[in-house]
């Protein structure tokens, strides 16, 4: 009955996995969480149901032994040796203190009963493992109960109380806000992605409380909530960074998006950024720009690789004027860069469930160690007075491995016959 | 030398030291087992040497990891795990009887490795994704599982067949307890490997999940690898449920060895198919 009722809940979370492939949302559904709850109080009735027949077997004493330990015994498990009583039983003893430790001896009527036991407490490490998934599923419904699952995204320099809520739930508002003061992508050689990471701060009051890093595999931790590095992206807006030369003298460096206006030094003129390509015909970076004064307006092309193309195609800017970067004079402008300003998406989770699925793995592993590599294993010797001098019999049990323990005492009684004929 | 080439010669040492088997098996000489267990050593050995030159390779290339990063790494990486828990076995119960069963598999997975198609051989550097300590812990702990059930589906054929030696040979007069202890030891080799099989896959479930913990934010994604392996562990759970609870032996123990087997080359392989947070291996 037992095993159909494991049979009868272990299958259907089964075909529901698989069904999975197509269902998408089947996991966050009603039906799951009723079947999980199935599956837990079937292994809670399972487990209790049980319990009570291995203390039974935890209480019970090696002496005395199991009835019928005796019969259809193997006749290499029976020793028969003319020696006296009491020499037999000394030497047997000292055998077995060699061999195994702690060995307990009961006075028969006949002559006397030497056993031991050993992982007794090995009865009692299924149910430490039905515990462990116990703990595991408990976890689970904690987190999807008391938990929180948002997104959020940050261009560098912005700052946030508002994260996105996952499957549409809407915003929540956080009581401390978080800025973005860089991200930062690296690549490797052949173009395969090496870091991405994102350096917040949290704002609490105004204040800058903690700044730090967020990594692939190095999430942060602030106020309860877990920030991990999710995605990443370039907002629409590029920036240039620009400077122009007046008179052999280099100004400091501007940046600007589309569509920003600086003032310069000459003719009250005023510059406006038109277009920035990352790669305008081939020729890598450039930004356009309309210089005003009162009399005029200018327009023309910067390019960020000037030298290189000029090499390539000589003369071409002198030729073009619409690609010549000193044609507002006295200034000649050199475009430096363009910076894309990424974005950083990350995942935010608060799951109070953590703790008890991590306790629940440490305790199902332990308990399976305990399970698969200690035995409850028993051993008796039955020394008797025989007409022919003293009979030992030799049994043992073992709930689990019984087939190696049995070769084992084979191995042993050979022994002992050998010992003994000496 | 080169690892790929050693590697390639692994494959057919493996191959030849199957053949051997095989003629130990038929020709009933033990000489062919020395030879078929001498080479299996050989090839572990060669198969060892050339995994920590790919290691070495890839720091001389200026990144450095485990080599247990893509498909192909992870493929001979698994056919390692065969072949050294297969000897390990093979030393302790002093018997070549398995041999025949489980080398091939070693050597498919090899061949597999080095011919399918889609199988990248370079080194690569590290994804951000793959850059933890977890990495190692968690590989190997799921093809230590991996090839534990490997070779417990190994005993789980060898069973059958001879179990159905020993029907067709109804002859009374042949050796049926010899059979039927090779029989019972069979049925315990497919206990140990299966509950050592058991305890490495929910320690490589559960070493993924501190992982994903960390990388995906949360320690369980209902990703179809995740969800396969807990497809496969629940498998082999209700096997040895039966066992303990209901006293399954012998054949039935052997089927469900090839069923979970079935089932770990899903999550291993099929997976790859379906869309996958897992997919670099």
């Amino acid at each position: 009955m037992v095993v159909i009722f494991i049979v009868a809940t272990l299958v259907p979370p089964q075909r529901m996995d698989s069904e999975w492939l197509w269902l998408n949302d089947l996991y966050h559904s009603k039906m799951f969480y009723v079947l999980m709850g199935l599956f837990s109080l079937n292994l809670m009735v399972c487990s209790i149901q049980r319990i009570p027949f291995a203390i039974k077997q935890y209480k019970t004493p090696s002496f005395p032994p199991p009835s019928g330990l005796y019969e259809n015994l193997a006749p290499n498990r029976i020793i028969v040796t003319d020696k006296k009583m009491e020499t037999v039983s000394r030497a047997v003893e000292s055998l077995l203190k060699s061999k195994l430790f702690s060995v307990k001896e009961t006075k028969l009527e006949k002559g006397k009963m030497l056993y031991r036991e050993s992982g007794r407490l090995s009865l009692f490490g299924v149910y430490v493992v039905h515990l462990g998934v116990l703990m595991i599923i408990a976890g689970m419904v904690i987190g999807s109960v008391f938990g929180l699952e948002a997104d959020l995204r940050l261009s560098e320099g912005e700052e946030t109380n508002i994260i996105q809520l996952r499957n549409g739930e809407g915003e929540h508002p956080l009581d401390f806000s978080v800025r973005c003061d860089k991200f930062v992508v690296e690549f490797y050689d052949t173009g395969v992605p090496k870091t991405y990471r994102s350096e917040l701060s949290f704002i609490k009051n105004g204040q800058v409380v903690r700044q730090g890093s967020v990594l692939v595999n190095h999430p942060l931790s602030f106020d309860g909530l877990r920030f991990y590095q999710a995605s990443y992206g370039v907002s629409e807006k590029s920036r240039a960074r620009l400077t122009y030369s007046n008179a052999g003298a280099e100004s400091p460096e501007i940046s600007a998006g589309q569509g920003d206006t600086f003032d310069l030094p000459v003719q009250k003129a005023k510059a406006t950024v038109l277009r920035v390509e990352e790669n305008m015909m081939q020729f890598g970076p450039a930004v356009k720009l309309n210089i005003e004064t009162d009399k005029r307006n200018i327009q023309f092309w910067m390019f960020q690789h000037i030298q290189d193309i000029a090499d390539v195609n000589p003369g071409l800017f002198s030729a073009v004027p619409l690609f010549n970067p000193g044609l507002f004079k006295p200034l000649v402008f050199s475009l430096r860069g363009i910076e894309g300003k990424y974005y950083t998406g990350l995942q935010v989770v608060r799951d109070p469930g953590v703790p008890f699925v991590l306790a629940g793995g440490l305790i199902l592993i332990a308990g399976m160690m305990v399970i698969f590599f200690i035995a409850y294993r028993r051993i008796w010797f039955l020394l008797e007075q025989d007409p022919a001098g003293v009979r030992i019999r030799v049994a043992g049990r073992s709930h689990r491995y019984n087939e190696a323990l049995q070769r084992r005492l084979d191995d042993l009684c050979a022994w002992m016959e050998k010992e003994l004929a000496a | 030398m080169n690892h790929t080439l050693i590697l390639s010669y692994v494959t057919f040492i493996y191959f030849a030291s199957f053949v051997f088997y095989l003629f130990r098996m038929i020709l009933k000489k033990e000489f062919w087992g020395y030879a078929a267990s001498l080479l299996a050593w050989l090839g572990l050995f060669a198969h060892t040497l050339a995994m920590m030159l790919r290691w070495r390779a890839s720091y001389d290339l200026g990144f450095g990891h485990v080599p247990i990063t893509n498909l192909y790494e992870s493929l001979v990486f698994f056919a390692w795990s065969i072949i050294m828990l297969y000897l390990a076995i093979e030393w302790r119960i002093k018997s070549r009887i398995l041999g025949t069963f489980v080398v091939p598999v070693a050597f498919f997975v090899m061949a597999y490795a080095s011919i399918a198609p889609g199988v990248d051989h370079s080194i690569e550097p590290l994804i951000p994704a793959l850059q933890s300590n977890w990495l190692t812990t968690h590989v190997l702990t799921c093809f230590m599982g991996y090839a534990a059930f490997t070779v417990a589906f190994g005993c789980g054929l060898l069973y059958l067949w001879t179990e159905k030696k020993e029907t067709r040979e109804t002859n009374p007069a042949s050796h049926p307890k010899e059979n039927s202890s090779v029989l019972n030891t069979l049925d315990v080799l497919i206990y140990q490997s299966t509950s050592l099989g058991f305890i490495f896959l929910a320690m490589g479930i559960i070493t993924g999940s501190v992982w994903a913990h960390y990388a995906w934010g949360s320690y369980w994604s209902w990703d179809p690898k995740e969800i396969w392996s807990l497809i496969t562990w629940l498998i082999y759970a209700i096997m040895l449920h039966a066992r303990f609870v209901r006293g399954w032996r012998g054949r039935r123990m052997a089927m469900m060895t090839i069923v979970g087997f079935v089932s770990v080359l899903f999550t291993y392989l099929g997976v790859n198919f379906l869309t996958s947070l897992h997919n670099y291996i």
